[in-house]
């Protein structure tokens, strides 16, 4: 079976910020948790995570976590880029530690891979016609 | 070989032949120098990045009551008008007053030339022939005089790559560079640069047609820390060297080659767009003109040493930097250019169309720029020792 891989923007009460949910998700339903960005306020704690396992385990896994009452989001799309102030310089390509910023060697144009942005931000104050922006937070 | 005078016959008659600095690499690879010294006319060249140098003269035309202003601020960013009553000079880098950092001249430029209202406001001491004290008002490119770019530093012959050996983040004109050699960044056309396509300005000089932004200028005048005293390889400085003062009409130009830029925790710059056309005189400019990235080399300075005289680490080409890596010490280091290729070969592109459609004529230099200029330090001196 093949295994996919989503990101989810977790956001936690303060009441359950505490407890161990996320552990508990990871062990129960055999999924690969990469932990993208973490923030704790009084408002409570939004975790943005990257999760690999089979379709079955993750929609399970996401099941689990909203019935102990975290508030799940999809994300497709965390940084975008307003493509009339990108001037392809490619800046962004040697921080970006996801290489989710690709030049084309022919055009020498500097394409954005959504799909493998972790949501870092590292792109967002490098890039110099400020064309990125950040979504999430 | 060829005169301008030829070159611009062809150009009206239709049928010079011009080809960018990429595309001659190819034909003198295959063809040979001589053979393609006789076919080519002229190679265009272009550059797009950050020209922190760079800044617009405006006049803004008389008030009823008229003013002599003292302090000008457009979009709440200082202007210098210590010139007559209603000219003033708007830095790139100047940033606003009493807001953020990253807005400044360069964006007040950008938005007069995208055509935005832009608000102006002055003050002044008031005198019998101009009364007016203050005014708070707007204007746009459509409603004031004249408005020019004049850039005292454009189009560096070369220039650094920067990279960091400390343990933390530096932020810089030359972008982020992140700690232990984490990258490493440049600011070059390279191959497609025009001063390193014509090193000893053997054609370009002062009256110099060139594109600016999109419209046609002119070289103005030596560029400020223009420098001859430098290392070369290939006949080419492998240090940052000659440099344009360039003038053109704002008027003319677009926001697709003139764009405000944002340094973080560095300032506010001006990305320009400017392209040279190269008349191929003899086999020697076209030897020049056809050198490519593998050939052409610039120097990796460790910007973590807050001084002047910084030694390279080494010579890197431009092919290695476009690579996306360079090795320092056995290392893999990812490189990012600041400046647009992208964009450098749309305007030599755009340079090619113009002189094949006959719009653009090439002029031969009023006067050539200096060929020999030392880089003279700042030190800090008494009266006598001056």
């Amino acid at each position: 079976m093949t295994l996919v891989k989503k990101k989810f923007l977790l956001s936690f009460t303060p009441s359950i910020v505490n407890e161990p949910i996320t552990y508990k998700m990871v062990k129960e339903f055999d999924l690969m948790v990469n932990i993208l960005r973490a923030e704790v306020s009084e408002r409570g704690g939004r975790l943005l995570i990257e999760v690999d396992g089979k379709p079955s385990q993750v929609s399970k896994g996401v099941g689990f976590l909203k019935s102990a009452g975290v508030e799940v989001k999809e994300l497709n799309e965390y940084v975008n880029r307003d493509e009339d102030r990108c001037t392809h310089c490619g800046a962004c390509l040697s921080i970006c530690p996801a290489d989710a910023f690709e030049i084309d060697g022919m055009s020498w144009k500097v394409s954005f891979k959504a799909a493998k942005c972790i949501a870092c931000g590292l792109c967002i104050d490098t890039c110099p016609p400020r064309a990125m922006k950040l979504r999430i937070w | 070989m060829r005169t301008y005078e030829e070159i611009n016959e062809k150009i009206k008659r239709g049928d010079v032949v011009v080809m960018t600095a990429e595309e001659v690499i190819k034909v003198v690879e295959s063809q040979g120098l001589e053979s393609a010294t006789k076919e080519v006319d002229v190679v265009t060249t272009g550059t797009f990045g950050a020209m922190c140098s760079s800044g617009a003269f405006l006049n803004f035309g008389h008030s009823e009551p008229p003013i002599k202003m003292q302090k000008v601020w457009l979009n709440d960013v200082p202007a210098y008008t210590g010139l007559a009553a209603v000219d003033a000079y708007i830095g790139a880098t100047e940033l606003k007053e009493n807001g953020d950092l990253d807005y400044g001249g360069a964006h007040v430029i950008e938005e007069l030339i995208a055509g935005k209202p832009v608000h102006l406001r002055a003050t002044a001491y008031g005198t019998d022939c101009y009364p007016r004290r203050s005014i708070d008002t707007y204007i746009s490119l459509k409603t004031i005089n004249q408005a020019y770019l004049f850039n005292p530093r454009n189009a560096y012959q070369n220039y650094a790559v920067a990279t960091n050996s400390s343990d933390t983040t530096l932020f810089t004109y030359m972008g982020k560079l992140l700690p232990n050699y984490g990258n490493a960044t440049y600011s070059s056309s390279g191959q497609l640069s025009p001063l390193l396509k014509d090193p000893c300005c053997r054609t370009i000089g002062i009256g110099s047609r060139i594109f600016i932004g999109g419209a046609k200028g002119f070289v103005a005048w030596e560029g400020t820390q223009y420098n001859t005293a430098v290392p070369t390889r290939n006949g080419v400085p492998t240090r940052a060297a000659r440099t344009l003062a360039v003038i053109g009409d704002m008027k003319e130009m677009s926001t697709e080659f003139v764009r405000a830029l944002y340094f973080h925790r560095y300032g506010v710059s001006l990305a320009v767009g400017i392209g040279v056309p190269i008349p191929i005189l003899d086999s020697e400019v076209m030897k020049y003109a056809s050198l490519s990235d593998k050939e052409l080399f610039a120097p990796v300075l460790d910007y973590s040493l807050q001084s002047r005289s910084r030694n390279p680490l080494k010579e890197v080409s431009y092919a290695e930097l476009r690579s996306g890596f360079i090795e320092l010490y056995g290392k893999k280091v990812k490189t990012s250019s600041l400046s647009s290729y992208y964009k450098a070969r749309i305007i030599a592109e755009k340079l090619k169309t113009m002189i094949e459609e006959g719009e653009f004529l090439l002029t031969r230099p009023v006067h050539g720029l200096p060929s020999e200029r030392a880089f003279k330090p700042l030190d800090i001196r008494s009266k006598e020792e001056v």
